[in-house]
Protein backbone atom coordinates (compact mmCIF):
# COMPACT_ATOMS: atom_id res chain seq x y z
CA UNK A 1 0.00 0.00 0.00
CA UNK A 2 2.91 2.54 0.69
CA UNK A 3 3.70 2.33 -3.04
CA UNK A 4 0.18 2.76 -4.32
CA UNK A 5 0.37 5.54 -1.94
CA UNK A 6 3.41 6.88 -3.31
CA UNK A 7 2.28 6.26 -7.14
CA UNK A 8 -0.84 8.73 -6.00
CA UNK A 9 1.32 11.60 -4.66
CA UNK A 10 3.68 11.26 -7.33
CA UNK A 11 5.00 14.34 -9.27
CA UNK A 12 3.68 15.11 -12.76
CA UNK A 13 7.06 15.86 -13.81
CA UNK A 14 8.17 12.43 -13.83
CA UNK A 15 5.42 11.50 -15.84
CA UNK A 16 6.23 14.57 -18.43
CA UNK A 17 9.79 13.01 -18.11
CA UNK A 18 8.58 9.86 -19.03
CA UNK A 19 6.36 10.33 -22.07
CA UNK A 20 9.40 12.93 -23.47
CA UNK A 21 11.93 10.02 -22.86
CA UNK A 22 9.39 8.08 -24.80
CA UNK A 23 8.85 10.32 -27.81
CA UNK A 24 12.88 10.87 -27.95
CA UNK A 25 14.09 7.03 -27.80
CA UNK A 26 12.55 5.87 -30.56
CA UNK A 27 13.65 9.12 -33.05
CA UNK A 28 17.11 8.00 -32.19
CA UNK A 29 16.30 4.71 -32.39
CA UNK A 30 13.87 3.65 -34.74
CA UNK A 31 11.89 0.79 -34.51
CA UNK A 32 10.75 0.38 -37.87
CA UNK A 33 6.70 -0.44 -36.78
CA UNK A 34 4.29 -1.10 -39.38
CA UNK A 35 2.13 0.85 -40.21
CA UNK A 36 -0.80 -0.01 -41.30
CA UNK A 37 -3.58 1.89 -44.02
CA UNK A 38 -7.13 2.57 -42.84
CA UNK A 39 -9.92 2.81 -45.42
CA UNK A 40 -10.42 6.76 -45.75
CA UNK A 41 -6.43 7.14 -46.33
CA UNK A 42 -6.94 4.38 -49.04
CA UNK A 43 -9.92 5.94 -50.65
CA UNK A 44 -8.23 9.40 -51.22
CA UNK A 45 -5.10 7.86 -52.38
CA UNK A 46 -7.40 5.73 -55.22
CA UNK A 47 -9.18 8.96 -55.78
CA UNK A 48 -6.02 10.27 -56.67
CA UNK A 49 -5.00 7.54 -58.93
CA UNK A 50 -8.61 7.66 -60.91
CA UNK A 51 -7.69 10.98 -62.29
CA UNK A 52 -6.31 11.28 -65.55
CA UNK A 53 -2.91 13.26 -66.33
CA UNK A 54 -3.56 16.88 -66.12
CA UNK A 55 -6.53 16.74 -64.19
CA UNK A 56 -6.67 20.31 -61.68
CA UNK A 57 -6.73 19.16 -57.74
CA UNK A 58 -7.13 22.22 -55.95
CA UNK A 59 -4.87 22.12 -52.38
CA UNK A 60 -6.53 24.21 -49.94
CA UNK A 61 -3.97 24.78 -46.96
CA UNK A 62 -5.80 25.70 -43.86
CA UNK A 63 -3.74 25.56 -41.62
CA UNK A 64 -1.28 27.38 -39.28
CA UNK A 65 2.13 26.41 -37.64
CA UNK A 66 0.17 25.48 -34.68
CA UNK A 67 -0.99 22.54 -36.56
CA UNK A 68 2.10 22.49 -38.94
CA UNK A 69 3.81 19.07 -37.14
CA UNK A 70 0.16 17.27 -38.01
CA UNK A 71 -0.42 18.42 -41.14
CA UNK A 72 2.62 19.21 -43.08
CA UNK A 73 4.07 15.92 -43.63
CA UNK A 74 0.20 15.52 -45.34
CA UNK A 75 0.84 18.51 -47.69
CA UNK A 76 4.18 16.86 -49.03
CA UNK A 77 2.86 13.26 -49.23
CA UNK A 78 0.11 14.70 -51.31
CA UNK A 79 1.84 16.96 -53.72
CA UNK A 80 4.06 14.04 -54.30
CA UNK A 81 1.41 12.13 -55.15
CA UNK A 82 0.10 14.45 -57.78
CA UNK A 83 2.86 15.88 -59.36
CA UNK A 84 3.97 12.01 -59.70
CA UNK A 85 0.62 11.14 -61.38
CA UNK A 86 1.16 14.65 -63.55
CA UNK A 87 -1.37 16.37 -61.98
CA UNK A 88 -2.16 20.00 -62.20
CA UNK A 89 -2.01 22.14 -58.54
CA UNK A 90 -4.08 25.22 -57.81
CA UNK A 91 -3.05 25.93 -53.96
CA UNK A 92 -4.43 28.59 -51.65
CA UNK A 93 -5.36 29.01 -47.88
CA UNK A 94 -8.14 29.79 -46.09
CA UNK A 95 -5.91 30.62 -43.00
CA UNK A 96 -3.42 33.80 -43.69
CA UNK A 97 -0.13 31.05 -43.25
CA UNK A 98 -1.85 28.65 -44.59
CA UNK A 99 -0.63 28.87 -48.46
CA UNK A 100 2.77 29.91 -47.09
CA UNK A 101 3.28 26.38 -45.32
CA UNK A 102 1.80 25.15 -48.82
CA UNK A 103 4.51 26.74 -50.53
CA UNK A 104 7.40 25.58 -48.94
CA UNK A 105 6.12 22.49 -49.79
CA UNK A 106 5.63 23.16 -53.48
CA UNK A 107 9.18 24.43 -53.51
CA UNK A 108 9.91 21.13 -52.09
CA UNK A 109 8.58 18.71 -54.07
CA UNK A 110 7.74 20.19 -57.24
CA UNK A 111 11.64 20.48 -58.43
CA UNK A 112 11.78 16.49 -57.62
CA UNK A 113 9.28 16.26 -60.74
CA UNK A 114 10.55 19.40 -63.09
CA UNK A 115 7.47 20.72 -62.71
CA UNK A 116 7.51 24.22 -64.26
CA UNK A 117 5.02 27.23 -61.95
CA UNK A 118 2.08 28.60 -63.27
CA UNK A 119 1.76 25.61 -66.02
CA UNK A 120 2.00 22.61 -63.58
CA UNK A 121 0.95 24.59 -60.30
CA UNK A 122 0.18 28.08 -58.92
CA UNK A 123 -0.38 29.43 -55.59
CA UNK A 124 -2.89 32.11 -55.56
CA UNK A 125 -2.12 32.56 -51.52
CA UNK A 126 -4.38 33.57 -48.73
CA UNK A 127 -8.40 33.99 -49.60
CA UNK A 128 -10.47 35.57 -47.00
CA UNK A 129 -14.15 35.47 -46.86
CA UNK A 130 -14.91 31.69 -45.44
CA UNK A 131 -18.14 30.82 -46.94
CA UNK A 132 -18.68 33.67 -49.22
CA UNK A 133 -15.15 33.65 -51.15
CA UNK A 134 -16.10 29.57 -51.27
CA UNK A 135 -19.21 30.08 -52.99
CA UNK A 136 -18.07 33.09 -55.28
CA UNK A 137 -14.83 30.69 -56.56
CA UNK A 138 -16.79 27.99 -57.55
CA UNK A 139 -19.00 30.25 -60.00
CA UNK A 140 -16.53 32.34 -61.24
CA UNK A 141 -13.03 32.02 -59.73
CA UNK A 142 -11.82 35.50 -61.61
CA UNK A 143 -14.17 37.18 -59.19
CA UNK A 144 -12.31 35.99 -56.22
CA UNK A 145 -8.41 35.49 -57.26
CA UNK A 146 -6.80 38.13 -59.74
CA UNK A 147 -3.00 37.84 -58.59
CA UNK A 148 -1.31 34.67 -57.21
CA UNK A 149 0.36 34.76 -54.09
CA UNK A 150 3.37 36.93 -55.47
CA UNK A 151 0.63 39.67 -57.31
CA UNK A 152 1.31 38.54 -60.43
CA UNK A 153 -2.09 38.39 -62.73
CA UNK A 154 -3.36 34.99 -62.39
CA UNK A 155 -4.28 35.14 -66.42
CA UNK A 156 -0.79 35.60 -67.47
CA UNK A 157 -0.52 32.28 -66.62
CA UNK A 158 -1.61 28.62 -68.58
CA UNK A 159 -3.26 27.02 -65.06
CA UNK A 160 -4.48 30.39 -63.93
CA UNK A 161 -6.67 30.66 -67.29
CA UNK A 162 -7.37 27.13 -67.32
CA UNK A 163 -9.07 27.39 -63.67
CA UNK A 164 -12.39 29.36 -64.41
CA UNK A 165 -15.01 27.91 -61.93
CA UNK A 166 -16.06 24.26 -59.77
CA UNK A 167 -16.15 22.73 -63.38
CA UNK A 168 -12.65 22.87 -63.68
CA UNK A 169 -11.67 21.49 -60.81
CA UNK A 170 -11.68 17.66 -60.28
CA UNK A 171 -10.78 17.45 -56.86
CA UNK A 172 -10.40 19.69 -54.13
CA UNK A 173 -7.53 18.47 -50.96
CA UNK A 174 -7.91 20.44 -47.73
CA UNK A 175 -5.55 20.51 -44.99
CA UNK A 176 -8.12 22.06 -42.56
CA UNK A 177 -6.89 22.49 -38.73
CA UNK A 178 -10.41 24.30 -37.92
CA UNK A 179 -12.56 26.99 -39.01
CA UNK A 180 -12.60 27.89 -41.82
CA UNK A 181 -12.14 24.09 -43.26
CA UNK A 182 -12.97 21.20 -44.35
CA UNK A 183 -16.56 21.90 -43.19
CA UNK A 184 -16.82 24.88 -45.32
CA UNK A 185 -15.22 23.38 -48.31
CA UNK A 186 -18.49 20.45 -47.63
CA UNK A 187 -20.94 22.86 -46.54
CA UNK A 188 -20.57 25.63 -49.32
CA UNK A 189 -18.54 23.84 -52.43
CA UNK A 190 -19.33 20.50 -52.20
CA UNK A 191 -23.10 20.75 -51.81
CA UNK A 192 -23.43 23.48 -54.12
CA UNK A 193 -21.34 22.59 -57.41
CA UNK A 194 -20.91 18.80 -56.17
CA UNK A 195 -16.92 18.68 -56.55
CA UNK A 196 -15.50 16.35 -54.71
CA UNK A 197 -13.56 16.63 -51.38
CA UNK A 198 -10.98 15.00 -49.83
CA UNK A 199 -9.21 16.08 -46.42
CA UNK A 200 -6.71 15.58 -43.92
CA UNK A 201 -7.30 17.29 -40.48
CA UNK A 202 -5.50 17.47 -37.13
CA UNK A 203 -6.26 14.35 -35.16
CA UNK A 204 -8.44 16.11 -33.20
CA UNK A 205 -10.84 16.71 -35.93
CA UNK A 206 -11.02 13.26 -37.32
CA UNK A 207 -13.70 11.73 -35.62
CA UNK A 208 -16.50 14.38 -36.60
CA UNK A 209 -14.96 13.55 -40.67
CA UNK A 210 -16.62 10.20 -40.70
CA UNK A 211 -20.14 10.91 -40.78
CA UNK A 212 -19.18 12.82 -44.14
CA UNK A 213 -17.48 9.85 -45.24
CA UNK A 214 -20.69 8.09 -44.43
CA UNK A 215 -23.12 10.35 -46.29
CA UNK A 216 -20.81 10.14 -49.67
CA UNK A 217 -20.16 14.13 -49.15
CA UNK A 218 -16.15 13.39 -48.36
CA UNK A 219 -14.21 11.21 -50.08
CA UNK A 220 -11.67 9.96 -47.48
CA UNK A 221 -9.44 11.40 -45.12
CA UNK A 222 -6.18 11.89 -43.22
CA UNK A 223 -6.48 12.19 -39.55
CA UNK A 224 -3.61 13.54 -37.83
CA UNK A 225 -0.03 12.56 -38.13
CA UNK A 226 -1.46 8.70 -38.28
CA UNK A 227 -3.51 9.59 -41.78
CA UNK A 228 0.04 11.11 -43.19
CA UNK A 229 2.02 8.59 -41.71
CA UNK A 230 -0.50 6.06 -44.02
CA UNK A 231 -0.25 8.46 -47.41
CA UNK A 232 3.62 8.50 -46.97
CA UNK A 233 3.50 4.65 -46.92
CA UNK A 234 0.67 4.63 -49.98
CA UNK A 235 3.27 6.52 -51.99
CA UNK A 236 6.26 5.10 -50.69
CA UNK A 237 7.59 8.19 -49.58
CA UNK A 238 9.05 6.98 -45.83
CA UNK A 239 9.13 10.88 -44.33
CA UNK A 240 8.54 13.05 -41.02
CA UNK A 241 5.40 10.96 -40.71
CA UNK A 242 6.50 7.77 -40.80
CA UNK A 243 9.32 8.43 -38.31
CA UNK A 244 6.86 10.39 -35.73
CA UNK A 245 4.73 6.77 -35.62
CA UNK A 246 7.52 4.57 -33.38
CA UNK A 247 7.43 7.62 -30.81
CA UNK A 248 3.26 7.81 -31.06
CA UNK A 249 3.08 3.81 -30.35
CA UNK A 250 5.54 4.07 -27.61
CA UNK A 251 3.64 6.98 -25.99
CA UNK A 252 0.52 5.37 -26.44
CA UNK A 253 1.09 2.56 -24.88
CA UNK A 254 2.73 4.17 -22.00
CA UNK A 255 -0.78 6.24 -21.60
CA UNK A 256 -2.45 2.95 -21.89
CA UNK A 257 0.08 1.95 -18.69
CA UNK A 258 -0.41 5.31 -17.28
CA UNK A 259 -4.68 4.95 -16.90
CA UNK A 260 -4.34 1.31 -15.60
CA UNK A 261 -2.29 2.45 -13.04
CA UNK A 262 -4.35 5.81 -12.02
CA UNK A 263 -7.64 3.51 -12.26
CA UNK A 264 -5.67 0.53 -9.57
CA UNK A 265 -5.04 3.75 -7.15
CA UNK A 266 -8.63 4.98 -7.33
CA UNK A 267 -9.82 1.49 -6.43
CA UNK A 268 -7.37 0.95 -3.95
CA UNK A 269 -8.13 4.37 -1.94
CA UNK A 270 -12.28 3.54 -2.13
CA UNK A 271 -11.14 0.41 -0.77
CA UNK A 272 -9.18 1.88 2.23
CA UNK A 273 -12.48 4.39 2.75
CA UNK B 1 24.33 21.18 -36.06
CA UNK B 2 22.04 24.30 -37.63
CA UNK B 3 23.87 27.92 -38.69
CA UNK B 4 20.33 28.95 -39.41
CA UNK B 5 19.73 32.25 -37.05
CA UNK B 6 16.01 31.37 -37.57
CA UNK B 7 16.19 28.04 -36.50
CA UNK B 8 18.06 28.74 -33.07
CA UNK B 9 15.41 31.48 -31.95
CA UNK B 10 12.98 29.03 -32.90
CA UNK B 11 14.69 26.49 -30.71
CA UNK B 12 15.66 28.30 -27.83
CA UNK B 13 11.71 29.97 -27.68
CA UNK B 14 10.84 25.93 -27.94
CA UNK B 15 12.51 25.05 -25.17
CA UNK B 16 11.88 27.95 -22.93
CA UNK B 17 7.76 27.48 -23.65
CA UNK B 18 9.01 23.79 -22.29
CA UNK B 19 10.67 24.75 -19.55
CA UNK B 20 7.21 25.78 -17.98
CA UNK B 21 6.69 21.62 -17.43
CA UNK B 22 9.21 21.73 -14.51
CA UNK B 23 7.74 25.47 -13.10
CA UNK B 24 6.80 28.85 -13.98
CA UNK B 25 10.22 31.07 -14.83
CA UNK B 26 11.43 33.73 -16.70
CA UNK B 27 11.93 32.60 -20.25
CA UNK B 28 8.86 30.90 -20.30
CA UNK B 29 7.30 34.19 -19.46
CA UNK B 30 9.59 36.24 -22.19
CA UNK B 31 8.77 33.42 -24.86
CA UNK B 32 4.88 33.89 -23.83
CA UNK B 33 4.92 37.72 -24.24
CA UNK B 34 7.16 37.34 -27.85
CA UNK B 35 4.29 34.66 -28.98
CA UNK B 36 1.38 36.73 -27.78
CA UNK B 37 3.07 40.34 -29.52
CA UNK B 38 4.54 38.85 -32.42
CA UNK B 39 0.83 36.90 -33.13
CA UNK B 40 -0.75 40.51 -32.40
CA UNK B 41 1.53 42.58 -34.96
CA UNK B 42 1.15 39.59 -37.60
CA UNK B 43 -2.60 39.74 -37.66
CA UNK B 44 -2.61 43.50 -38.28
CA UNK B 45 -0.45 43.23 -40.86
CA UNK B 46 -2.52 40.21 -42.23
CA UNK B 47 -5.47 42.36 -41.71
CA UNK B 48 -4.37 45.47 -43.48
CA UNK B 49 -2.40 43.68 -46.53
CA UNK B 50 -5.21 40.19 -46.95
CA UNK B 51 -8.53 41.83 -46.03
CA UNK B 52 -8.67 45.96 -46.38
CA UNK B 53 -6.24 47.13 -48.93
CA UNK B 54 -7.16 44.83 -51.99
CA UNK B 55 -11.02 44.14 -51.37
CA UNK B 56 -10.82 47.86 -50.20
CA UNK B 57 -8.61 50.66 -51.05
CA UNK B 58 -7.16 49.06 -53.96
CA UNK B 59 -9.93 48.81 -56.07
CA UNK B 60 -10.88 52.34 -54.61
CA UNK B 61 -7.62 53.96 -55.21
CA UNK B 62 -6.13 52.04 -58.42
CA UNK B 63 -8.89 51.53 -59.89
CA UNK B 64 -11.57 54.13 -58.98
CA UNK B 65 -14.39 51.66 -58.21
CA UNK B 66 -16.73 53.88 -56.62
CA UNK B 67 -18.98 51.30 -54.88
CA UNK B 68 -15.62 50.34 -52.60
CA UNK B 69 -17.19 53.78 -51.10
CA UNK B 70 -20.04 51.92 -49.64
CA UNK B 71 -18.30 49.25 -47.75
CA UNK B 72 -16.05 51.49 -46.12
CA UNK B 73 -19.15 53.74 -45.00
CA UNK B 74 -21.35 51.03 -43.82
CA UNK B 75 -17.50 49.89 -42.27
CA UNK B 76 -17.09 52.86 -40.47
CA UNK B 77 -20.77 52.54 -38.85
CA UNK B 78 -19.13 49.88 -36.61
CA UNK B 79 -17.10 52.67 -34.58
CA UNK B 80 -20.63 54.24 -34.18
CA UNK B 81 -21.34 53.43 -30.75
CA UNK B 82 -18.17 55.65 -29.68
CA UNK B 83 -20.32 58.70 -30.41
CA UNK B 84 -23.38 58.08 -28.30
CA UNK B 85 -25.75 60.62 -30.17
CA UNK B 86 -25.00 58.42 -33.69
CA UNK B 87 -24.89 54.96 -31.81
CA UNK B 88 -27.68 54.08 -33.57
CA UNK B 89 -26.14 53.77 -36.57
CA UNK B 90 -24.46 50.74 -35.58
CA UNK B 91 -27.24 48.69 -36.35
CA UNK B 92 -26.81 49.01 -39.89
CA UNK B 93 -23.88 47.11 -40.94
CA UNK B 94 -24.63 44.87 -37.63
CA UNK B 95 -27.96 43.67 -39.45
CA UNK B 96 -26.23 43.08 -43.05
CA UNK B 97 -23.99 41.06 -41.59
CA UNK B 98 -26.66 39.15 -40.03
CA UNK B 99 -28.77 39.06 -42.58
CA UNK B 100 -25.86 37.88 -45.30
CA UNK B 101 -24.25 35.16 -42.75
CA UNK B 102 -28.06 33.88 -42.17
CA UNK B 103 -29.11 33.53 -45.37
CA UNK B 104 -25.66 31.72 -46.34
CA UNK B 105 -25.68 29.53 -43.16
CA UNK B 106 -29.63 28.70 -43.03
CA UNK B 107 -29.69 27.64 -46.71
CA UNK B 108 -26.59 25.99 -46.97
CA UNK B 109 -26.50 23.99 -44.03
CA UNK B 110 -29.88 22.72 -44.91
CA UNK B 111 -28.52 21.87 -48.03
CA UNK B 112 -25.04 21.29 -47.38
CA UNK B 113 -25.19 19.48 -43.90
CA UNK B 114 -28.86 18.30 -42.41
CA UNK B 115 -30.28 16.58 -45.84
CA UNK B 116 -27.27 14.74 -46.99
CA UNK B 117 -27.02 13.50 -43.26
CA UNK B 118 -30.22 12.53 -42.79
CA UNK B 119 -30.23 10.47 -45.84
CA UNK B 120 -27.46 8.92 -44.86
CA UNK B 121 -29.32 7.36 -42.23
CA UNK B 122 -31.57 6.06 -44.73
CA UNK B 123 -29.40 2.00 -44.59
CA UNK B 124 -30.53 -0.69 -46.12
CA UNK B 125 -31.23 -3.38 -43.86
CA UNK B 126 -31.91 -6.26 -46.41
CA UNK B 127 -29.76 -7.60 -49.25
CA UNK B 128 -26.37 -6.79 -47.37
CA UNK B 129 -23.59 -8.59 -46.01
CA UNK B 130 -24.13 -9.44 -42.21
CA UNK B 131 -21.35 -7.18 -41.67
CA UNK B 132 -22.80 -4.30 -43.35
CA UNK B 133 -26.20 -5.41 -42.02
CA UNK B 134 -24.51 -4.84 -38.30
CA UNK B 135 -22.71 -1.32 -39.23
CA UNK B 136 -26.10 -0.39 -40.93
CA UNK B 137 -28.01 -1.24 -37.33
CA UNK B 138 -25.33 0.58 -34.95
CA UNK B 139 -25.72 3.47 -36.98
CA UNK B 140 -29.50 3.81 -36.98
CA UNK B 141 -29.82 2.53 -33.63
CA UNK B 142 -27.02 5.22 -32.57
CA UNK B 143 -28.88 7.67 -34.42
CA UNK B 144 -32.22 7.20 -32.53
CA UNK B 145 -31.09 6.74 -29.11
CA UNK B 146 -29.12 9.92 -29.12
CA UNK B 147 -32.08 11.89 -30.73
CA UNK B 148 -34.16 10.17 -28.27
CA UNK B 149 -31.58 11.58 -25.40
CA UNK B 150 -31.79 15.20 -26.19
CA UNK B 151 -35.79 14.75 -26.39
CA UNK B 152 -36.71 16.70 -23.11
CA UNK B 153 -40.70 17.40 -23.67
CA UNK B 154 -41.54 14.29 -21.70
CA UNK B 155 -39.87 12.56 -18.90
CA UNK B 156 -37.20 9.70 -19.62
CA UNK B 157 -38.91 6.68 -18.28
CA UNK B 158 -39.98 3.22 -19.59
CA UNK B 159 -38.98 3.07 -23.29
CA UNK B 160 -37.76 6.89 -23.97
CA UNK B 161 -35.32 6.21 -20.69
CA UNK B 162 -34.06 3.18 -22.05
CA UNK B 163 -33.81 5.13 -25.52
CA UNK B 164 -31.56 7.57 -23.23
CA UNK B 165 -29.39 5.42 -21.63
CA UNK B 166 -28.57 3.84 -24.72
CA UNK B 167 -27.84 6.86 -26.29
CA UNK B 168 -25.83 7.88 -23.48
CA UNK B 169 -23.46 4.33 -23.98
CA UNK B 170 -23.51 5.82 -27.83
CA UNK B 171 -22.28 9.66 -26.77
CA UNK B 172 -19.55 8.11 -24.27
CA UNK B 173 -18.00 5.57 -26.98
CA UNK B 174 -17.81 8.90 -29.02
CA UNK B 175 -16.42 10.84 -26.65
CA UNK B 176 -13.52 8.10 -26.07
CA UNK B 177 -12.88 7.98 -29.34
CA UNK B 178 -12.65 12.10 -29.64
CA UNK B 179 -10.21 11.48 -26.25
CA UNK B 180 -8.08 9.10 -28.08
CA UNK B 181 -7.81 11.20 -30.97
CA UNK B 182 -7.01 14.35 -29.10
CA UNK B 183 -4.22 12.66 -26.62
CA UNK B 184 -3.11 11.51 -30.51
CA UNK B 185 -3.11 15.14 -31.79
CA UNK B 186 -0.78 16.44 -28.31
CA UNK B 187 1.61 13.87 -28.87
CA UNK B 188 2.07 14.48 -33.07
CA UNK B 189 2.57 18.11 -31.65
CA UNK B 190 5.03 17.26 -29.33
CA UNK B 191 6.91 14.79 -31.61
CA UNK B 192 6.72 17.77 -34.43
CA UNK B 193 8.83 19.65 -32.11
CA UNK B 194 11.14 16.98 -30.94
CA UNK B 195 11.93 16.69 -34.78
CA UNK B 196 12.24 20.02 -35.06
CA UNK B 197 15.34 19.95 -32.62
CA UNK B 198 16.49 16.80 -33.25
CA UNK B 199 16.49 17.44 -36.78
CA UNK B 200 16.87 21.00 -38.20
CA UNK B 201 18.61 22.16 -35.07
CA UNK B 202 20.44 19.59 -33.98
CA UNK B 203 20.93 17.53 -36.41
CA UNK B 204 21.41 13.93 -35.45
CA UNK B 205 18.50 12.23 -36.71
Amino acid sequence: MKFIDRLEHLDRRIIFLLVGIAVIIPMLIPLGLPVDISKPVKDVYDKVESLSEGSIVVVSADYDPGSEAELYPATEAFLEHCFRRNLRVFMLGLWPAGSNLGNLALEEIAPQYNKVYGLDYINVGYRPGGPVMLVSLGRNVADIVRTDYTGTPIDSFPLGRAVKSARDIDLVMTLSAGDPGVLHWIIYFNARYGTPIACATTAIMAPQQYPYISSGQLIGLLGGLKGAAEYETLVERKARAVGGMDSQSIVHVLLVIFIVIGNIILFSQRRKK
Amino acid sequence: MSWNVGVWIASLLTLAIYSFLYKDNPFYKVAENIFVGVSAGYWAVVLWFDFTWPNLFEPLINRGNVISLIPIIVGLMMFAPLIPKISWLVRIPLTFTMGVAMALVVTQRIQGEIFPQLQATFLPLAGVSPGVLISNLLIIIGVIATLIYFYFSKEHKGVLGFGAKLGIWFMMIAFGASFGYTVMARISLLIGRVYFLLHNWLGII
